[in-house]
């Protein structure tokens, strides 16, 4: 199975799944297209976290505009046995989310530690998206389509 | 226990020489409840780093059969980091190599038994 769909995500969230001990992790584009997860083993599981953590995203960021004239910078949710934790990172190829389920084997304070390491080598290694004078729809034209196409590269069936 | 109690402990830890930061800290969190620490020194980043230390310390302690961990201490190339804690909070100092860790240790498990 592979990491990531395209390679400049693949080690940098690799090392953010090493140093802080995270069970799952994905790094996915604010539209819901995933780019790279860890410890996924289900192509269908992968679709449903992206759609639900890019709906998250949405909703948070419009509710920290509406109270805070700002979006939210991250989420965390604190469940019995496991924790989310969900943060957006600025590339220059746009906005991408980072969505991380992590459990007693670290903590919120180590997670959001190596999210902020992990935010600056998206940065750094994101390609700069293509500039265009059209207006950009809410989503890509051919977005089912290529949200598959990443899926079966991740989940093998490429 | 309210919060004054907590900053008269920071505030006294700080006053010792060649201390950097004082914090209390969650364990489990890993983040800082209080911090006091001088311009520098990354609180969040102590927090975390210093929690994760005194959880592996108290897991390894448990392992071996020696029970509960009641200080821990770092010692570095230009300083210590010394914990000590009861149930998910800790006291952490950070401090150059220059400070009395003996006295320090003394009031840490002393502040350490206050928390409740």
């Amino acid at each position: 199975m592979k990491a990531a769909v395209d390679a400049w995500v693949e080690e940098p969230l690799l090392r953010f799944v090493r140093d802080a001990r995270v069970r799952l992790a994905l790094v996915l584009e604010a539209s819901g297209r995933v780019l790279a997860q860890h410890g996924f083993t289900r192509s269908v599981d992968v679709m449903s976290a992206c759609a639900l953590a890019a709906a998250i995203q949405a909703s948070s960021a419009e509710l920290g505009r509406q109270l805070d004239g700002a979006p939210f910078g991250s989420l965390h949710h604190d469940g019995s046995d496991r924790q989310l934790f969900l943060g957006a990172i600025t590339t220059p190829g746009g906005l991408h989310l980072l969505l991380a389920v992590f459990d007693d084997a670290t903590s919120i304070g180590l997670v959001r530690l190596y999210f902020g390491e992990l935010r600056g080598r998206l940065a750094a290694a994101a390609p700069a998206r293509v500039a265009s004078d059209a207006v950009t729809p809410a989503l890509d034209e051919h977005f089912e389509r290529d949200l598959d196409l990443n899926l079966a590269r991740l989940f093998g069936r490429l | 226990m309210n919060a004054a109690p907590w900053l008269a402990t920071l505030t006294a830890l700080s006053r010792h020489r060649g201390v950097l930061g004082t914090l209390l800290v969650s364990e489990r969190d890993g983040l800082a409840v209080e911090s006091m620490v001088q311009i520098g020194v990354n609180a969040e980043t102590v927090a975390a780093l210093a929690a994760s230390l005194h959880r592996k310390a108290r897991l390894a302690s448990a392992a071996a059969g020696y029970g509960g961990v009641h200080f821990v201490r770092l010692d570095a190339e230009r300083g210590h980091v010394l914990a000590a804690g009861r149930d998910d909070l800790l006291f952490v100092v950070i401090s150059e190599s220059r400070a009395n860790t003996g006295l320090l240790r003394v009031e840490l498990i002393r502040a350490a038994a206050g928390l409740a």
